[in-house]
C-alpha cells in the first residue's frame, strides 16, 4: 500500500470560507435586494401579560406606501417545533413584552417601521408570572389556559393542563429513597440565573415569496432549511414539495437560528400582499427579546456520598424558565434529565425537569442544549460536596469519572466508543492549570488568584431518526463538487467535510468545491445543523457518497484500463492498478465517462451519493426516563484562572483551559477555534449576561447599551485547548461531536475560582463584581 | 434605521450655521445641532429623539482647532475623543474620554457631543470642572466666551439657537498630577458606576465625579473633606460623602449600596494616587 500523500484529516487545513469571510465579501441573508422587494415590520407588545382588547391599525393604514397590515385573527392558530403553543401573531392575550403582535408590509422599510408605530393595542393588564419558581406556585396566574390542549410534535412532551408546566420529565434510577438513607454525606444547593440572549453577530433575517405557480420560496438566516419546510406544511398546508428554502452563510448562530419564527411571520407577509417577496430583519432589539433567546434556570442538587467520596445518590430538581412558549426548552428540558447527573457515575437518580410558562422572551436552544446550565449547578454542587468531605475537588471528580460499564441516568449502556475518556480530561486539564501550584493564592499587591474546575458530557438528543445526505459531482478536470445541506455557521462544518473528501478519494483538498449555500431543492435532506452532530451525521454520509464515487471511478477505470475493479484503487486524482501503481487513468479522463479512441463513450458522469442515520436511538420512557437518547458523549474538563481583587470585588479571568475527548480530531485549528469561541461565550454567559425584568415583566436592558457582554480585548489572556482523541468506531474517521463543547463547563469552573477566591459560595449568574460583593457581606452580617 | 424624514445641512462656517438655525427656525422646524452623529443615530433609530433638521457641525473649521494658543488649549467641539487622547495635550481629558464607549465609536464621538450629550453620565466634562475651563459659544446674538462654570450646571445649559464652538483650557492646568479612575458593573465599555477625574493644584485636590449622580458634578464641599488636613484618609471619605449634592442612584448598572461602596473606595484609590505624586 502506498503512503498517501494526500492527507487531510488531523491536519490544520485552513477553513475554506476564510478568505471570502476576511475581505469582506461574503454576502448574508440581509445583504441581498431584488427590485419590487417589499419591507415587513412588526408591531410588538409592550405588556408582559395582558388581554387584547382592540388592535387599531387605521391610524397605520394612511401612512403612505403602506400594503397589508397583519394581524393575529387573521391566523388564530399555534404553532411549535415541539408542542404548538405559539400563535406566530398574539391573538387574545399577549404573554411576553416583545411579542409579535402584527406586521405592517410596505413598500420601504422606513414606512413599514412608521406605520408599526401607530398601531394602537388596547390592552387589559394580567398578573405577571416573573420567574420560574413564582409559575410554579400552585396559586400562579396561568400564562397558557389550555395547554393540555396543544398539538404534541414529537414524544416526550407533556404539559399539565391547569398549571404553568409546559413539559416535565422524571428520571427514576435506581432507588434513591433507600440509597439517599444510607449516605454518610449529604449536601443540597440551589442555583439560579435568568434568560439571557444568543447575541449573535447577524440578527434574524428572511425573505419569503409565494410565486404564481404556488411554490413558496424561503432565504432565511436558519440552522433548519428543512424545519422550516416542515412548520410551513404542518401549520400551512403548503405541499413540502412546493416549499423551497435557501441559506447563504450564517453569521453566528449558537442554537438561537435552529427554531422556526420570522418565516412563517413573512409568509404571512407575503400572503397577504398577493405573494410578493417581503423582507423581515430583526433590529438588534427585536433579535434580543422578540426572537427566543436563552432559559433561564433555577436548580435544585442533593447529593449523597459515602465517607469515601463517591457518590451514592442524587437528587435534581431544574425549574427551567422557558418563557412564554415551550419552543426547544421543552427539548432542552428533557435534555437536562437525562445527562443530569454530569459525567458521574451515581447508581440512584431521581429528577424532575419542568418547563415552566413564565411571562419572559420565550427560549429556545442555546449552544450546549441544557448542559451549560445542568453543569453549572452540578459543579458547583461538586466543589461544596468536596469541601465536605475535605477532599480535593479535582479527587472527587476522579473517583466519581463515569466510565465504560456504567450507565447514563437513562440507563443508556455506555462503552469505550460512545463515551470519551472523562478521566484523562480531568488529568490533563490538572495539569495544565498548574492545579498543584495551589488552588488559591494571594499575591504581593492584596489581590487573589484562584482556579476552578468543571467536568462536563453531552450526548447529542436529536431526533431518532435525524440524518444527512451527500452528493458528490465530478467536473471535467477532475475535481469534485460536494453538496450537503449542513449550514455553515461560522462552526467550520464545511471544511471539516471537504477534509473528509480529500481524505477518502486521497485528493488535494482544493480539487473539494464545497457549496456553502444551501438550497433544500438541490441538496439531500439534512436534519438540522445544531446538537453538535455535523461532523458525525453529515461526516458519515460524505463518507458514504466517496464510496459510492470511488466504486463508480473504478467501474469507468476498470472498463478504459480493461481490469477488474477489485485490482484498482483511487488516489492522487488517479485510478490505478495496485500492484502496477505507474498504470492508470486520471480520474479528469473519466469523470464525465471514459471515450474510447474511436469516439464511443461509456459510464457518463459520476455522481456519488450517500446517506446516514442515526441508529437505535429511542424516545424516553413517561415514568422512570429510561432510553437510548443519542448516540454518544463527549466529555471534557475545563479549567479557569482568576485574579479577584478583594478592595472592589472585580476580577479578571488569565487563563481557561479546555481538555476535550471528542474523538478523532479532523481538523486541529478549527477544532480549537471552536473551544475558543464555547469558552468565550461561556464566559460571557456566565460573568455578566442576563436580562433584567422589572416587577411587570418588562425587559429593562433590551439593546447592547445595557445588554453586557464580554468586549473584545477582555477574553482571558491565555486560552489554552488539549484534545484527548478515544476514537468512536463508528464515527466518520473515529471523530464525535465537537461543537457545543467549549462553553459547557465554563460557568461551573468560573463560579468555583470565583467562590474560592472570595470564599464565599456563589450560586447565581451573572458573576458581577456586586454579586460577590453582595454574597460576602450577607454572610460576613 | 432612522424612521423619519429630516433635512441635512453642514454649514462652513460659524456665521453660516447661525443663519442656517436662523432660517429653519423661522420654517418652525425643529432643529438639532449635531457633530459626532452617534446619539442623534442611536436614539433615532429608537423614536427617542426626532427632528426636522439638522445641522452637522463637522464642517466648521473652527470646531477642529486643537492647539495651544497664546495660554490656552483650544478644543474644538467637533474634535473626536480619540484625536484628544492621541494629541496627549491634556492628558487627564485624554485619559478620561478614552473610558467612553469603545475605540470605534470614539471615532465618531466628540467632545462638544460628549458634554451635551443626553445621557447622564457626560464625562468629558469633568477634567474641564477641575481646570477654569471657558467655552466659547455661538447663536444669534453673535459669539461669546465664558466660563464654563457659568452655562454648566449639571448640564450645559444653553438655548437650542447656541451651540458649542470650542473649549478653552488654561495651560497651566495641563499637566498637573492627575487621577482618572472608572468603575464599571463588568466589561470596561459600559456606563461608569464611579467615575472620577481629579488634580492636584497647589496642593489641594480636585475632583469632579460622573454616575454617582443624576448628573457629573464637582463640589467645594467635597473638595474641603478631601483637603481637610485634620482627618485620616478614611474620615475624609466619610465626610465627603456627606456633601454628595443629592442621592446616589440606584441603577441597572449598580445598586445604590454597591454604588456608594465603590465610590468610597474610588476616592480611597484618589486619595492615595494623588499622594503619591506629591512625595
Amino acid at each position: 500500500m502506498l503512503e498517501n500523500p494526500w492527507l487531510s484529516i488531523g491536519k490544520p487545513e485552513q477553513r475554506i470560507d476564510a478568505v471570502e469571510k476576511a475581505a469582506g465579501t461574503v454576502r448574508y441573508t440581509a445583504d441581498y435586494s431584488v427590485p419590487g422587494l417589499l419591507h415587513a415590520k412588526l408591531a410588538t407588545s409592550t405588556q408582559a401579560h395582558a388581554k387584547i382588547k382592540a388592535i387599531d391599525v387605521s391610524e397605520a393604514w394612511k401612512v403612505p406606501g403602506v400594503r397589508a397590515i397583519v394581524t393575529g385573527k387573521m391566523f388564530p392558530y399555534h404553532i411549535g417545533p415541539i408542542l404548538a403553543d405559539r400563535p406566530p401573531l398574539a391573538f387574545e392575550k399577549v404573554r411576553y413584552y416583545g411579542e409579535p403582535l402584527a406586521i405592517v408590509v410596505a413598500d420601504q422599510e422606513y414606512m413599514a417601521k412608521q406605520a408599526a408605530q401607530l398601531i394602537h393595542v388596547k390592552y387589559e393588564p394580567l398578573p405577571v408570572v416573573n420567574s420560574a419558581r413564582e409559575a410554579f406556585q400552585t396559586d400562579a396566574p396561568l400564562i397558557h389556559e389550555n395547554s393540555g390542549k396543544y398539538m404534541k410534535i414529537i414524544s416526550n412532551v407533556y404539559p399539565v393542563q391547569g398549571t404553568n408546566i409546559g413539559s416535565h420529565i422524571k428520571i427514576r434510577k435506581g432507588d434513591f429513597i433507600t440509597a439517599w438513607e444510607n449516605c454518610d454525606i449529604k449536601i443540597k444547593q440551589t442555583f439560579s440565573f435568568n434568560l439571557s440572549d444568543h447575541a449573535a453577530l447577524e440578527p434574524r433575517c428572511t425573505r419569503v415569496e409565494i410565486n404564481p405557480a404556488g411554490k413558496v420560496v424561503v432565504h432565511s438566516t436558519t440552522q433548519s432549511p428543512f424545519t422550516i419546510k416542515k412548520v410551513l406544511n404542518q401549520f400551512f398546508n403548503i405541499d413540502v414539495g412546493n416549499i423551497i428554502v435557501h441559506v447563504p452563510l450564517i453569521g453566528g448562530a449558537f442554537g438561537g437560528k435552529g427554531t422556526v419564527q420570522l418565516e412563517p411571520l413573512a409568509y404571512l407577509a407575503s400572503k397577504a400582499v398577493g405573494g410578493r417577496m417581503v423582507k423581515l430583519e430583526f433590529t438588534r432589539e427585536e433579535d434580543l427579546i422578540t426572537a427566543p433567546g436563552h432559559i433561564g434556570l433555577e436548580a435544585t442538587i442533593a447529593l449523597g456520598a459515602n465517607k469515601a467520596g463517591k457518590l451514592m445518590a442524587g437528587q435534581y430538581t431544574y425549574l427551567i424558565d422557558s418563557g412564554a412558549y415551550t419552543d426547544q426548552a421543552a427539548g432542552i428540558t428533557r435534555a437536562m434529565a437525562l445527562d443530569c447527573t454530569g459525567p458521574y457515575d451515581i447508581p440512584n437518580v431521581w429528577c424532575d425537569s419542568y418547563c415552566m410558562y413564565t411571562n419572559h422572551p420565550y427560549a429556545t436552544s442555546f449552544r450546549g442544549y441544557a448542559h451549560p446550565e445542568l453543569t453549572f449547578a452540578v459543579e458547583r454542587t461538586m466543589d461544596k460536596l468536596a469541601h465536605k468531605l475535605k477532599l480535593d475537588p479535582v479527587e472527587l471528580r476522579k473517583i466519581n469519572a463515569i466510565k465504560p460499564g456504567n450507565s447514563s441516568p437513562t440507563s443508556a449502556v455506555l462503552n469505550a466508543n460512545n463515551l470519551g475518556d472523562v478521566e484523562k480530561c480531568i488529568d490533563q486539564a490538572k495539569k495544565l492549570i498548574d492545579w498543584d501550584q495551589g488552588e488559591r493564592l494571594e499575591t504581593a499587591d492584596g489581590k487573589v488568584k484562584a482556579k476552578g474546575i468543571s467536568t462536563f458530557w453531552k450526548t447529542s438528543t436529536t431526533a431518532t431518526n435525524a440524518q444527512s445526505g451527500a452528493v458528490l459531482k465530478f467536473e471535467a478536470d477532475g475535481s469534485v463538487n460536494l453538496n450537503c445541506a449542513a449550514i455553515e455557521l461560522g462552526q467550520g462544518s464545511k471544511t471539516i467535510l471537504a477534509q473528509m473528501v480529500a481524505e477518502r478519494l486521497k485528493m488535494d483538498i482544493k480539487k473539494v468545491h464545497v457549496t456553502m449555500e444551501v438550497n433544500t431543492q438541490s441538496d439531500p435532506h439534512q436534519w438540522r445543523t445544531v446538537a453538535s452532530s455535523t461532523t458525525f451525521l453529515a461526516g458519515r454520509a460524505v463518507m458514504n457518497a466517496c464510496d459510492d464515487a470511488i466504486s463508480q471511478l473504478k467501474r469507468t477505470a476498470s472498463i478504459a484500463l480493461q481490469c477488474s475493479m477489485e485490482d484498482l484503487e483511487v488516489g492522487g486524482g488517479r485510478v490505478y492498478l495496485k500492484p502496477s501503481p505507474e498504470y492508470g487513468v486520471k480520474i479528469q479522463d473519466i469523470a464525465l465517462g471514459y471515450k474510447y479512441p474511436n469516439g464511443h463513450a461509456v459510464e457518463g458522469q459520476v455522481v456519488g451519493h450517500g446517506r446516514y442515520i442515526q441508529r437505535h436511538l429511542t424516545p424516553m420512557d413517561k415514568d422512570t426516563g429510561f432510553g437510548k437518547p443519542g448516540p454518544w458523549w463527549s466529555v471534557g474538563t475545563q479549567a479557569v484562572e482568576v485574579e479577584w481583587d478583594p478592595a472592589d470585588c472585580s476580577y479578571k479571568i488569565l487563563k481557561a483551559v479546555t481538555v476535550l475527548d471528542g474523538g478523532k480530531i479532523i481538523n486541529p485549528m478549527t477544532a480549537t477555534q471552536q473551544m475558543r469561541g464555547g469558552m468565550y461565550l461561556g464566559l460571557s454567559f456566565a460573568s455578566q449576561e442576563g436580562f433584567i425584568f422589572d416587577q411587570n415583566g418588562t425587559v429593562l436592558n433590551p439593546q447592547l447599551r445595557t445588554y453586557q457582554m464580554v468586549r473584545f480585548g477582555e477574553q482571558p489572556a491565555e486560552y489554552i485547548v488539549d484534545f484527548i482523541e478515544t476514537p468512536a468506531a463508528d464515527g466518520p474517521f473515529g471523530a464525535r461531536g465537537i461543537g457545543e463543547y467549549g462553553v459547557i463547563g465554563m460557568a461551573g469552573a468560573l463560579a468555583n475560582a470565583l467562590s474560592t477566591a472570595a470564599q464565599v459560595e456563589l450560586n447565581h449568574l451573572p458573576l458581577l463584581p456586586e454579586l460577590i460583593w453582595k454574597t460576602r457581606k450577607e454572610s460576613q452580617a | 434605521m432612522i424612521p423619519f424624514d429630516f433635512e441635512y445641512y453642514r454649514p462652513e462656517s460659524v456665521t453660516e450655521a447661525v443663519k442656517t438655525y436662523e432660517i429653519l427656525a423661522t420654517q418652525d422646524k425643529k432643529v438639532l445641532f449635531y457633530s459626532g452623529g452617534t446619539e442623534f443615530i442611536t436614539f433615532s433609530r429608537l423614536n427617542q429623539l426626532d427632528a426636522e433638521a439638522i445641522i452637522d457641525l463637522k464642517g466648521i473649521p473652527d470646531c477642529h482647532q486643537l492647539e495651544l494658543q497664546g495660554e490656552h488649549l483650544v478644543i474644538g467641539a467637533a474634535v473626536s475623543l480619540n484625536k484628544i487622547t492621541e494629541s496627549q495635550l491634556f492628558p487627564l481629558l485624554g485619559q478620561t474620554v478614552r473610558k467612553v464607549a469603545d475605540h470605534t465609536s470614539r471615532n465618531k464621538i466628540t467632545i462638544g457631543g460628549n458634554i451635551l450629550s443626553r445621557f447622564i453620565y457626560r464625562e468629558g466634562v469633568l477634567p474641564l470642572l477641575l481646570t477654569e475651563a471657558k467655552v466659547k459659544l455661538a447663536g444669534s446674538s453673535g459669539e461669546r466666551v465664558v466660563p464654563l462654570k457659568v452655562v454648566f450646571d449639571k448640564q450645559m445649559n444653553i438655548s437650542p439657537e447656541q451651540f458649542l464652538i470650542h473649549i478653552q483650557v488654561p495651560k497651566a492646568f495641563l499637566n498637573l498630577p492627575f487621577v482618572s479612575i472608572k468603575k464599571t458593573r463588568m466589561s470596561k465599555v459600559g456606563y461608569p458606576i464611579v467615575s472620577i477625574a481629579a488634580l492636584v493644584k497647589d496642593k489641594k485636590i480636585r475632583a469632579a465625579l460622573s454616575g454617582v449622580c443624576e448628573y457629573p458634578f464637582r463640589s467645594p464641599d467635597i473638595e474641603a473633606a478631601l483637603n481637610d488636613t485634620s482627618l485620616s484618609k478614611e474620615e475624609k471619605i466619610d465626610k465627603a460623602l456627606g456633601q454628595l449634592p443629592e442621592a446616589i442612584i440606584d441603577d441597572l448598572q449598580a445598586s445604590r449600596d454597591y454604588r456608594e461602596f465603590l465610590l468610597k473606595n474610588t476616592l480611597l484609590e484618589t486619595i492615595e494616587a494623588l499622594e503619591a505624586t506629591q512625595t
